[in-house]
């Protein structure tokens, strides 16, 4: 190489000598061209084989979810035993014992099922919330008492389980959930048609269950959605003020120093730690109701205030400087200059921050924790004051929970978060279009 | 060549200027070598010198077209300002005065001939001093305003407007001097119109002469000395549309 | 410092070899620290009256002692050498440099009587008084009428519609963009060309109905045609305003201005009429920078 240098130097080097160096290199240069876009090729390539990895392994696992095992019971609604008095009355229609209806019913198709243990296995068959469909469609509608319908239940996770192919009817009968005598009746209904897959609407409509037949996921998604409202509407103004104060007007000197330092540490800070303030903070200190959406979306706020804020000043740093000068060179005050001008250029990619921030809320679990929205909720929040979970937190709770049933709702939920991510950087590219379609 | 055309950051533009002032200094030397061979052919009546003087005619147009071309393309190439452009008006300016002083010198010579001419008795020794007199001093006028163009000596510039004077001053004693020849004796006429032909040619040839340092001190000191210097630069006529 | 006394030896010693050579008694003496403004540093009649002015960019100064007039409907050309302070030197005519950490304006420039630095004048009546046109067009990301009308929209100018309207309207004429725009008002203003961006960038600034319009290097990203366009739009605009302009082109401030001054390093070095600075420029340094014998 050494021998080449000189010569390429060009002193003694006809041209077209040099010109053979030129070439005799190209091979090389090529190939260094060719590996460097490879690896760029092979590093993308790698990264899509994981996401395809990751969203096949929990579609695959959560698509079940979608659909659950019903049983068909044809029940007799007993004017006698549902309304006595016979005055279609709601508050005796809503207490009558419906549960005795169904099972009725179970053991007349099963009528050679005998002895206590039988008969509750013969019980089990069908979802604890059966009775409360039945109890539904008879208030929705007082005038099936004294009729036989046909009655879609939803039937117990297990059976829904060996429907869906997941129980091993070869394990021994003392280690399964499912005894063989359940299977056979099972088989039967199978036989008589009296079992079907429907679209698992439950699990869209309804909130936390220990049944996992009838836990759904709309408690938590309305809790993730008033949470993150709040969040919004705090963090949004909150950081775009302090970006727009910062990056504008605030005079630069040891104590704004001291504040960029401190915000761009926030952003650092595990999320945990934000947790425990909260707890600290708003319930033990304030005395914020628990597990609120209220202190949840206020956590998340001071979570995401610093990626807004940080996100804010990029967008703000990045409206070029001849647009405020030239407002300035024909007088517009300092605030016209912000109001007219950076803040609306600058407005797509404060967006791009907020739902940056929005995003890593939703997903947050660890600081929910520790302010509550962990505990096991069935009721769907009405507001931000009532106790509420979040998405994450659900699958959370579900990923712990034994029944096999669990497993493909964890994922299903999983799903339902993924989608919401996908509707909400949707939302943020298409809010990002709008603006920026204002040159 | 002369400091006060260098010193460019485009060396280029050095080169163009001192190629203008070579061509100067050369049709300078070329034009006062005419005069001085049309006065030396009148005294000594060389015919030969006369013809000599008549052909080189064409070189001077020659180099009044070279260095008015080359004069256009500086002017358009580098669109000089300040003393470039000064340099370079005093050049285009001095170029046409050297050729009315080339043009005198071929009437000098022109006038010779016919003073020579075999046909006629040739003039008397008398009647050719005052010619000779002023030819010296033209001459002379002539060559120290083309050594001006070597040195840009404004002090010298200066002297030269002063001796214009004096020449002025020859010519109309000379003038009245012919008019008594004529006077004394009639068949002097013819003699007496081609000498005051000659002394007139003379004059111009000072007169140029003079306009020749007036170029060098307006392109060293910038200020307009001709006409006794009654044009100070007017306001405000730099921007283009007129006064408000 | 080190930098200012070399340069001031050198142009001492281009000074005297030059002198050499000709006799060039009328070149003032260079000084070595400070350097008197040479030519007419005042006129007749003032729109702004600069006296002793300083900039300081921390400890650095970048304006030394600067005393010139702005003539009423006047253009002034400012030329210089890169880094010579005359882009400085304008934008302390409407305190634009208030807006750069660390500038310190010493010195007096008066407006009507009073001295813009003066701590009760408020810098946003100011710049619609002396507004500014700047090097790069820079309309807003907004509609050519928008980009017309913030001026005056924000100071009040207008009382209702149509009085905005005419504002606008006339400022577009009188920028000379009116025919080449009446029909899209209401496109970006962005979208236009670079010479009709910064005809319109000029609209802008005499919407605010200013007295004086800085100018800095307009020009220097335009084409020779959109050039031309703009300097005869200056020219034109002499009768109504005071014009302040920046330019790197000499021969831009030999064609637009009626006075020229030339910085070299924070110094205003010389001051005149435009006519007399290219044909007979009294300072050394001046000569040399526009004959392109500077360096």
């Amino acid at each position: 190489m050494s021998s080449v240098a000189p010569a390429a130097g060009g002193v003694g080097v006809l041209p077209r000598r040099k010109f053979e160096l030129v070439l005799a290199g190209m091979p090389r240069r090529r190939a260094a061209e060719k590996r460097f876009r490879l690896y760029g090729q092979i590093a993308i390539g790698l990264g899509l084989a994981f996401l395809v990895i990751l969203f096949a392994s929990i579609i695959l696992n959560g698509y079940t979810a979608f659909w659950q095992t019903h049983i068909r019971l044809d029940v007799t609604l007993d004017a006698a035993r549902i309304d006595p008095q016979g005055n279609r009355d709601p508050e005796a229609l809503r207490r009558a014992d419906y549960n005795e209806l169904i099972r009725d019913q179970l053991r007349a198709m099963f009528p050679d099922v005998s002895g206590r243990r039988d008969r509750l296995a013969l019980y089990g068959l069908v979802s604890n919330g059966a009775s409360f469909d039945l109890r539904d469609r008879v208030l929705a509608n007082p005038e099936l008492v004294g009729q036989k319908i046909a009655l879609w239940v939803p039937a117990d996770d297990d059976i829904d389980m060996l429907m869906k192919g997941n129980v091993d009817r070869s394990v021994p009968e003392s280690d399964r959930r499912l005894k063989d005598n359940q299977l056979a009746w099972v088989d039967k209904l199978a036989a008589e048609g009296r079992l079907q897959q429907r679209f698992n609407a439950d699990f869209f409509t309804r909130g936390d269950s220990r049944d996992a037949e009838l836990a759904g996921i709309w408690g938590a998604a309305v809790g993730s959605l008033l949470t993150l409202m709040v969040t919004l509407a705090l963090s949004f103004p909150l950081g775009v003020a302090a970006a727009v104060y910062l990056e504008e007007f605030a005079p630069r000197n040891r104590w704004t120093d001291l504040i960029e330092v401190n915000i761009n540490n926030l952003a650092a800070v595990p999320s945990i730690v934000f947790g425990l303030l909260g707890l600290a903070v708003f319930i033990n200190f304030f005395g914020l109701p628990r597990s609120a959406p209220l202190v949840g979306g206020l956590v998340l706020t001071l979570m995401t205030l610093p990626t807004i804020i940080i996100a804010s000043r990029a967008a703000l740093k990045s409206v070029p400087p001849s647009i405020r000068e030239g407002a300035l060179g024909i007088g517009a005050s300092p605030m016209q200059v912000m109001i007219y001008h950076v803040v609306p250029l600058a407005l797509p990619g404060m967006l791009t921050g907020t739902i940056i921030g929005m995003a890593q809320a939703l997903g947050e679990t660890a600081p929910l924790l520790m302010i509550g929205m962990v505990a096991f909720i069935a009721d769907i929040p009405k507001g931000i004051f009532d106790p509420a979970t979040a998405l994450p937190v659900q699958i959370y709770l579900w990923a712990d929970s034994p029944e096999r049933a669990f497993v493909e709702r964890t994922s299903a939920a999983i799903i339902v978060l993924l989608a919401f991510l996908a509707v909400m950087n949707a939302v943020a590219v298409v809010l990002r279009r709008r603006f920026e379609r204002r040159w | 060549m002369s400091e006060i055309l260098e010193g460019h950051t485009v060396r280029r533009y050095d080169g163009e200027l001192n190629t203008l002032h070579l061509l100067v200094l050369e049709m300078g030397g070329l034009v006062l070598e005419q005069c001085r061979e049309a006065l030396e052919a009148l005294k000594s009546g060389d015919l030969e010198t006369v013809r000599r003087v008549l052909t080189r005619e064409s070189q001077v147009d020659a180099l009044e077209l070279k260095l008015d071309d080359n004069v256009w393309w500086v002017v358009g190439r580098r669109g000089p300002v300040a003393r470039d452009l000064r340099v370079v008006m005093a050049f285009a300016k001095a170029v046409a005065d050297l050729e009315r002083i080339g043009d005198e010198a071929v009437r000098i010579a022109h006038t010779t001939l016919a003073v020579y001419d075999d046909e006629v008795r040739r003039p008397s020794r008398k009647l050719l001093r005052d010619v000779q007199t002023m030819g010296r001093l033209a001459v002379g006028m002539l060559q120290d305003a083309v050594a001006l163009y070597d040195t840009f000596d404004l002090a010298g510039a200066e002297s030269l407007v002063q001796r214009h004077h004096e020449l002025d001053a020859e010519f109309q004693s000379s003038l009245r001097r012919l008019s008594t020849f004529i006077l004394e004796d009639a068949r002097n006429v013819g003699h007496a119109i081609n000498a005051v032909l000659l002394v007139k040619a003379l004059e111009r040839i000072g007169d140029h002469a003079r306009n020749l340092a007036e170029y060098v001190i307006y392109l060293v000191r910038g200020e307009d000395v001709r006409h006794g210097g009654a044009h100070p630069p007017q306001e405000g006529a730099g921007g283009g549309r007129g006064s408000r | 410092m080190t930098a200012t006394q070399t340069s001031a030896v050198d142009a001492t010693v281009a000074a005297s070899r030059v002198k050499d050579a000709v006799n060039l008694s009328h070149i003032a003496t260079v000084a070595r620290d400070v350097r008197e403004t040479v030519g007419e540093v005042r006129v007749r009649t003032p729109r702004m009256r600069c006296t002793a002015v300083n900039v300081y960019y921390g400890d650095k100064q970048a304006i030394k002692n600067v005393s010139v007039d702005v003539g009423q409907n006047e253009v002034l050309a400012m030329i210089g050498p890169s880094g010579c302070g005359k882009t400085t030197f304008l934008r302390c005519l409407n305190r634009m440099n208030d807006t750069i950490a660390g500038c310190r304006v010493t010195g007096e420039i008066v407006m009507d009587g009073e001295d813009i630095n003066a701590r009760r004048i408020d810098v946003v009546p100011l710049r619609a008084r002396v507004s500014m046109v700047f090097q790069k067009p820079n309309p807003f990301p907004k509609s050519i009428w928008e980009n017309v009308a913030f001026g005056p929209r924000i100071h009040g100018l207008a009382q209702d519609k149509t009085e905005l309207e005419e504002i606008v309207v006339n400022s577009l004429k009188r920028a000379g963009l009116w025919d080449e725009v009446k029909d899209r008002l209401g496109d970006p203003g962005t979208g236009l060309s670079g010479g009709q961006q910064q005809r319109l960038c000029i609209a802008r600034s005499i919407a605010v109905q200013p007295e004086v319009i800085l100018m800095d290097e307009p020009c220097s990203a335009l084409d020779p045609i959109s050039t031309a366009r703009i300097e005869e739009l200056i020219d034109e605009l002499r009768e109504h305003y005071s014009i302040c302009i920046v330019t790197h082109s000499m021969q831009q401030a030999a064609r637009v201005s009626q006075r020229t001054a030339y910085f070299h390093l924070g110094d205003l070095i010389e001051v005149g009429d435009t006519k007399q600075i290219f044909t007979r420029p009294r300072h050394q340094l001046t000569e040399d920078y526009i004959t392109g014998r500077f360096g």
